[in-house]
């Protein structure tokens, strides 16, 4: 059940207390005159301090400073919102530092439109306040988020600075990628979920430093209020503000880190590929003469320990009812790729004054970010792995003066007809990797501004009735240049230049009424509905090309030039509403609609409803366990929902419409002007995508919050898939056009603990665990038992290793099966024919493993002695799988000597598996190379110091973290943390350094 | 409680929450596309353009298809329809494990073959841009009108000689379509040919830079109809010879194409002197050159303007390696190493003995030996050992590409060597249907109406012209059939059509006695179902639409 509350309840109970008369005891009193601090040592205005078992009462003044009358040895309360309530004995001077709690978070959570009592609610939602204390290098919101929450798994892209990462809730419930990704939703504007240039995602859109809050809504009776964005889960992100009569606050965040990388590739050195040639082919071979006297480690010549800072400056504070927070941010991180490098400048601000006795309230922000993306050519990561290491990286031969004198396989270059330009690149042959990194300048400059105005009233004279407004935005624009020399291996001669911009804006502005009523005491009721609009906008425009050099006979001339031009939008236009019932306090109910249309589907499918209904029971407040001792919370929740999905189906995928191609080089000029009109595929019955979520929860809580969770379990299915689905030829103008087939399973569940082990005013002890199983089944797909083939592997067209099929997990591997000899080697070439048709093809394939780890492990532990901190994060994912494609493709030692006009490096375990070329698809496609990619990982390890009186005035903390410190693992390649399934060459994840500085002023 | 008051107060609050709201309301959702590149109208010029660039191009650009059928180049229809027809017969092999390749070489193909699935949708999707043309733009001219008509006769002639009984509809509909018998489709092409093509343009060689060029003639429709009759018996059970040998009489009378004898008529060689008329044919100004005289229908590239993977950039470029650039230079940076000869190929032209008694395996060494110029192979390679005939006709190891004599057929020079227009695509039109293929079918045609098994004068005649024109003196008195197929493969030879020819012969599928290395996967030569002289329907398409049934034995 959530029951609808106001989130400024806490501030109502202190306006409410400021109004309170001291009443002054007669007998035996003494003036108790003190100071409330926080654990930096800031006085914490407007704390309640009360007298047990009195009315008398005081909250402390602008230095923290307060006086009363007690008697000696009374006790004396001191409170305030976030922070734990202390209890001091009457003194005539005391001091008194009150701990952050932690808790009061869980006490009210934001939901989707709205807030709620924790303890009211009746779905599955977890709530988190980043831990400002056991974190490692955080330069996106999704590194706060990793391993710690239940039934959710952040993957990110890569080791590349400003890099996005995957976020699944609850498994994928959807086919395509992008419907798989949450809703992320800032200070109440739902983000969607392309980033643009420069930015990955939205979580990438908000300094990490600014948030105060996570809410994940995991199960329909949560998400279903956001109705057609629901399937995915959302997580709702509220930055910080400023507080009430605060004086203003000055604190600076920072730290500098340094990224190394951890591990190598095992490739073969200068003198063992020398040896392989000649052992191969023996010394007379033309191909022993190619190779030079070099030992390079190509590796070694393009990675680099990075150095990046963090700085992080706020001014916060309250001028009376007009709170304010503003916020100032630079971060510049150093890959450890050369050249790698991102810098992102962000400010906030938030004011939320509020008038006309609290009953109107507003809420502003606005957010500004800038970020610049350096991108190196992660190229030059697989070609690090693959070029000869018998090559220098530079040469003065006169074969690569038009290399800048890097080294290059160079052939003759006869179509260029340019007698400066004697030689080209082999086409084949891999490039000397530090030139691809040398000669490639791209960088992406990207802003983005975010702006909300939420009004919130309360009417007048009919307070059970309130009104509640947010017109919110988010505009963003990026430009990606590149500019690559004429001299790089993979562009010579011409060059290449490319432009590519993109803007968009997002305008949301919903409105919703809610109703209160208690009609007795044992009986609560509130009811909300509202609407929405939502208009999205994209456009942009690419141009590349490169340019006819000096000494060619058309100099400054454009060479082979794209240019392409682009636009789009949608709308969703929303009703929606939430009705909550308790009664005694312990049986709850929630019910929620929301109807949404959207204007990516045709007439007659635009609208989609999406209802949820769900059940509380707080047992522990039944009579016969309400004395237990001990137990702290023990709730059933229960609840059923639809919700619906429409993401990465194009705005336009319902209409008939002919594509003019924009590249010069695909004209047919046998009419006009010679370019072409290509009909395209469409789908005018395409409909919304819906799951159907059930959810039984049960929280519980004992020994006064020594020990806390929740479990639960939880069925969805998906039906009416949009996915690209095979059609017939003949009845559209594209093989595959997205349609509304299939259907898929998950079935889960997830365990979410706490534990307080030790609680005392020198050392807390806090763990948090979480554990997730999840099974996913695909239980119907379009066309004839088809599988829907992904995954390209690199071994020829179409050798994809993976795919979704019914009955099986959705990213599966798709392969064959290899036979071993008794040693346990792999028998090249000899697979099972398991459907004993005496031919190995396709139909011998078969499903084995998947990529998505059914089990996620999550454990973060704090320990706190006195000024000291020590955290430490892991996670685990267990059962997941990955082609190792790097193993797979350099399976045979002679794949060195099979090109012509070049050599290439192999890795030692070549001599291990001894493969010959063949063209035998099959040979590679098996599960040798599928391998067991479990892992536990150390996220991070993080020490902390904090001071109160630095100078006798400063508050604050130094810390040291390691992040991404260890990894435990039985994979072979380099990680095992691989997005998707298949481990080609990815940007590796640095062991980062950090220390750290936080400063209260 | 006092449900009176609640909606009292509701309602001016409401009221207000509904003015702020519904500013803009649900007719927003009542879009139409703004994006620049989606044409809600048609332009009839454009699709026109399209009904011809989906033979050869990769749809939007070089390496990016409009489909979704795996690498872009590779599913070029172009490429994809030669593999089938090349890589499964005595001509070519290819030891690249891009699926589907190696079931076409060792003839184990199924209905999951990937290449097979490409065919099929790009020949159908050709269908279908074809009836969008003829159902929205019919009436903008009629030249090109009839041409449409052509070329969806030419896309349905590809299907029924490949699959048999495909997919047949002339409406724009999204209702799956029905299967059509090999005999019937046969019978819809010939009449929607033979009803249209008088509307077709009149035949004439339109060279590059000419009104036209690049555009169908009559011509065309006479010479698919040559092929069609020419197989007829497969197609409908009954042989229908004269009819072959009639419209291939009428390409020769009627075209105004002429066999290209080139710029110097003794010699046959280019102006220059270094490239035969034969090798003229295959090269970069093939459009321009007195080479276009021979093409009935041509393909139009250009490197900087018509390019792909699969057009003639894919024909030389997989059949080139490094090595061979390096013995003769080349206009682009492409060489794939994949495409070779099989031995059976060698021996059309000279016996494997004397073959291996050759000081060397240079072109023109070849050439020579062979007597004829269309011996266009390179067996040294300058790598390994010394680099003289360090190549094996055996393909002991289909993998690699010097496991085979290579052929340079096609290459990427003008026979001027002057400069062409990109440095990586070719400028060579790829001529589809060429006068020389009229002569042979006249040839074979001629003698099987008249129940011989060997030519007539015209016939002998025929051949004996393409013979000198290949500087080949050993001119005959009559050919055999079987002659003339051996004929077909040194003159038609990696351009698409053997195949067609060897089932028409009744030598592939099914055939024990006529057989070639690696045929059915067994290096020596073995053999094949007859089933398999019709691809399999696709298994991915059979899912798509139960209106079909698959062929026979798979």
């Amino acid at each position: 059940m959530m029951k609808q509350v106001n989130i400024r309840i806490p501030f109502r109970m202190f306006v409410l207390l400021l109004g309170l008369f001291l009443s002054v005891g007669a007998f035996a009193q003494i003036d108790v005159r003190g100071h409330v601090k926080d654990a930096q040592g800031e006085p914490i205005i407007g704390a309640t301090v009360r007298v047990a078992s009195t009315q008398t009462a005081t909250v402390t003044d602008f230095d923290g400073n307060f006086t009363l009358k007690a008697n000696q040895g009374a006790d004396i309360n001191i409170s305030y919102v976030g922070y734990q309530t202390q209890t001091v004995k009457a003194a005539p001077s005391v001091e008194v530092t009150l701990q952050e709690d932690a808790t009061v978070l869980e006490n009210v959570v934001v939901i989707g439109y709205g807030v709620a009592r924790k303890n009211d609610l009746t779905g599955s939602v977890t709530a988190i306040k980043p831990d400002e204390k056991n974190h490692g290098l955080i330069t996106s919101a999704q590194d706060m988020m990793q391993g710690k929450i239940a039934g959710v798994n952040v993957t990110t892209g890569s080791g590349q600075p400003g890099t996005g990462a995957t976020i699944r809730i609850r498994g994928g419930s959807s086919f395509n990628d992008s419907g798989n990704d949450p809703l992320i939703v800032i200070d109440g504007l739902a983000m969607d979920n392309q980033g643009v240039k420069g930015l990955s995602n939205p979580l990438s859109m908000v300094n990490p430093n600014d948030i105060e809050s996570f809410t994940v809504l995991k199960d329909a009776s949560a998400t279903a209020i956001y109705g057609s964005r629901g399937s995915n889960g959302v997580i709702i992100i509220t930055t910080k503000k400023g507080r009430r009569n605060q004086k203003a606050q000055v604190s600076y965040n920072g730290n500098v880190s340094a990224s190394i990388i951890k591990k190598y590739t095992d490739v073969l050195s200068g003198d063992g590929l020398r040896k392989a040639v000649k052992d191969l082919y023996g010394e007379s071979d033309a191909r022993y003469a190619m190779l030079g006297t070099a030992n390079t480690d190509w590796q070694k010549e393009i990675y680099r320990t990075a150095i990046s800072t963090d700085h992080n400056v706020t001014v916060a504070g309250g001028l009376a009812n007009m709170p304010y927070r503003v916020s100032v941010g630079y971060t510049n991180q150093n890959g450890i790729l050369k050249t790698s490098n991102y810098q992102r400048g962000t400010v906030s601000a938030n004011l939320n004054p509020s008038f006309l006795n609290d009953h109107l309230k507003f809420n502003i922000n606005g957010k500004f970010m800038y970020a610049h993306n350096r991108y190196a050519n992660t190229g030059a990561i697989g070609n690090a792995v693959g070029f000869d290491p018998t090559q220098p990286v530079r040469s003065t031969d006169d074969r690569f003066k038009n290399f800048n004198g890097y080294w290059q396989w160079t052939q003759a270059a006869d179509g260029l007809y340019d007698a400066t330009w004697p030689y080209s690149k082999v086409a084949l042959a891999g490039s000397n990797p530090v030139s691809q990194i040398e000669s490639n300048k791209d960088r992406a400059n990207s802003y983005d501004y975010q702006g909300n105005i939420e009004v919130d009233y309360q009417i007048h004279g009919f307070e059970d009735l309130r009104l509640h407004m947010n017109f919110s935005g988010d505009w963003a624009n990026g430009k990606q240049t590149q500019d690559v020399q004429p001299w790089s291996p993979d562009n010579q001669y011409y060059g290449y230049h490319k432009t590519d911009k993109e803007n968009k804006y997002n305008l949301n502005y919903t409105a919703y009424m809610q109703y209160y009523k208690d009609f007795s005491k044992t009986q609560h009721f509130d009811i909300m509905g509202g609407y929405e609009w939502r208009h999205e906008k994209y456009w942009g425009n690419y141009n590349d090309y490169g340019l006819f050099p000096s000494t060619s006979a058309t100099p400054g001339e454009k060479y082979n030039e794209q240019k392409s031009e682009w636009k789009s939008e949608h709308y969703l236009v929303s009703f929606y509403g939430r009705m909550n019932y308790i009664a005694f306090d312990r049986y709850m109910l929630t019910a929620t609609m929301r109807a949404d249309g959207s204007s990516r589907f045709a007439k007659g499918n635009k609208w989609g409803y999406f209802p949820s209904v769900a059940l509380g029971w707080k047992i522990n407040e039944e009579s016969f366990l309400k004395n237990v001792e001990g137990l702290d919370e023990l709730k059933l929740r229960l609840g059923w929902g639809k919700t619906g999905q429409q993401e990465g189906i194009g705005d336009y995928a319902y209409f008939a419409t002919y594509r003019q191609p924009t590249s010069t080089q695909a004209l047919y000029p046998t009419a006009g002007d010679g370019y072409q009109y290509i009909p395209e595929g469409y789908n005018a019955n395409l409909k919304w995508e819906t799951t159907t979520t059930w959810n039984a929860g049960i929280d519980f809580g004992f020994g006064n919050r020594l020990f806390s969770g929740s479990l639960d379990f939880y069925t969805r299915k998906t039906t009416d898939l949009l996915m690209s689905a095979p059609v017939a030829a003949m009845s559209n103008f594209s093989n595959r056009v997205t349609k509304n087939v299939g259907s898929l399973r998950n079935t889960g569940v997830e365990l979410a603990l706490t534990a307080r082990p030790i609680q005392t005013n020198d050392v807390q002890w806090e763990i948090t665990a979480n554990a997730t199983y999840n099974k996913n089944k695909v239980l119907k797909l379009a066309g004839d038992g088809q599988p829907i083939q992904y995954g390209d592997v690199g071994l020829g067209t179409g050798s994809t290793a993976m795919c979704h099929q019914e009955g099986q997990p959705m990213g599966s591997f798709w392969v064959f099966q290899q036979v071993y000899d008794e040693a346990g080697k792999p028998i090249q070439g000899v697979v099972v024919d398991r459907d004993n048709n005496g031919v190995i093809d396709n139909g011998d394939r078969y499903y084995y493993k998947s990529a998505t780890a059914p089990w996620l492990f999550g454990l973060s532990t704090r320990l706190q002695y006195k000024k000291w901190d020590l955290g430490i994060g892991l996670r685990a994912n267990v059962g997941n799988y990955v082609f190792n494609q790097l193993k797979m493709g350099h399976r045979s030692l002679e794949f060195i000597g099979t090109g012509t006009g070049f050599m290439s490096n192999s890795m030692p375990y070549a001599y291990e598996v001894n493969y010959k070329p063949s063209d035998k698809t099959y040979d590679a496609l098996t599960d040798y190379f599928v391998e067991n990619a479990s892992f536990i990982k150390c996220d991070n390890i993080t020490l902390g110091y904090s001071f109160d009186k630095l100078f006798n005035r400063l508050g604050g903390r130094v810390y040291a973290s390691a992040t991404n410190v260890f990894t435990i693992t039985k994979y072979k390649g380099l990680d095992p943390e691989v997005n998707g399934g298949i481990d080609g060459n990815i940007y590796p994840r640095p062991l980062t350094l950090l220390l750290g500085l936080s400063l209260n002023f | 409680m006092n449900f009176q008051y609640i909606k009292k107060s509701m309602v001016p609050a409401a009221a207000l929450v509904l003015t702020l709201g519904l500013n803009s309301c649900t007719k927003d959702l009542d879009v139409q596309p703004i994006d620049p590149s989606k044409n809600t109208t048609v332009d009839a010029q454009k699709l026109f353009n399209k009904c011809y660039a989906e033979f050869v191009l990769e749809g939007n650009g070089p390496g990016d298809s409009e489909l979704d059928l795996g690498d872009p180049g590779l599913s070029v229809l172009y490429r994809l329809m030669w593999n089938a027809n090349e890589l499964t017969t005595d001509e070519a092999l290819c030891g690249w494990n891009d699926n589907g390749i190696s079931e076409f070489v060792s003839n184990n193909y199924t209905a999951t073959n990937d290449c097979l699935y490409g065919m099929y949708w790009r020949l159908c999707f050709g269908i279908s841009i074809c009836n969008q043309y003829l159902k929205e733009c019919a009436d903008y001219d009629a030249s090109m009108t009839a041409e449409v008509h052509f070329l969806r006769d030419l896309y349905y002639y590809y299907l029924l000689d490949n699959y048999g009984n495909p997919s047949y509809t002339e409406e724009v509909s999204t209702a799956n379509p029905q299967q059509i018998q090999s005999a019937e489709l046969f019978q819809k092409i010939v009449a929607d040919l033979e009803a249209n093509m008088g509307s077709m343009l009149a035949p004439s060689v339109r060279k590059k830079g000419e009104a036209n060029y690049g555009r169908a003639d009559q011509s065309a429709a006479w010479m698919l109809l040559a092929r069609l009759y020419l197989n007829a018996q497969k197609y409908t059970g009954t042989a229908q010879w004269d009819k072959a040998r009639d419209y291939a009489q009428k390409v020769i009378n009627e075209s105004g194409r002429s066999i290209w004898m080139g710029d110097n008529a003794t010699t046959h060689k280019s102006a220059n002197g270094k490239y035969s008329a034969y090798q003229m044919l295959f090269m970069a100004d093939n459009d321009q050159t007195g080479a276009m005289n021979e093409a009935v229908f041509s393909f139009i590239q250009d490197g900087a303007s018509t390019a792909g993977y699969g057009g003639s950039t894919f024909l030389m470029a997989a059949s080139w390696d490094g090595n061979m650039v390096a013995a003769f230079p080349q206009k682009t940076d492409q060489s794939w190493g994949g495409n070779r000869l099989r031995k059976d190929l060698i021996e059309k032209f000279i016996s494997l003995s004397d073959f291996d008694a050759l000081p060397d395996w240079k072109p023109a060494t070849i050439i020579a030996a062979a007597g004829d110029d269309r011996a266009l192979f390179f067996g040294d390679n300058a790598k390994g050992d010394g680099g003289v005939k360090d190549r094996s006709y055996n393909n002991d190891k289909l993998s690699e590409f010097t496991q085979g004599i290579a052929t340079i057929k096609y290459n990427s020079q003008r026979s001027d060597e002057g400069a062409t227009s990109d440095s990586k695509f070719l400028d060579n039109d790829i001529f589809l249907m060429r006068l020389a293929e009229a002569y042979l079918i006249y040839a074979e045609a001629e003698a099987r109406a008249a129940g011989l098994n060997v030519t007539q004068t015209t016939g002998t005649a025929y051949i004996n012209k393409l013979r000198e024109r290949a500087n080949n003196t050993n001119l005959k008195g009559s050919y055999t059939l079987d002659e003339i197929l051996d004929e077909r493969a040194r003159e038609l030879y990696f351009e698409g059509v053997r195949r067609t020819d060897l089932i028409r012969y009744g030598y592939f599928g099914g055939n024990t006695s006529y057989t070639w290395q690696w045929k059915g996967g067994v290096q020596s030569g073995g053999q094949f179902e007859a089933n398999k002289n019709l691809f399999p329907i696709p298994t991915t398409e059979l899912g798509a639409n139960t209106n079909l049934k698959q062929n026979p034995g798979y």
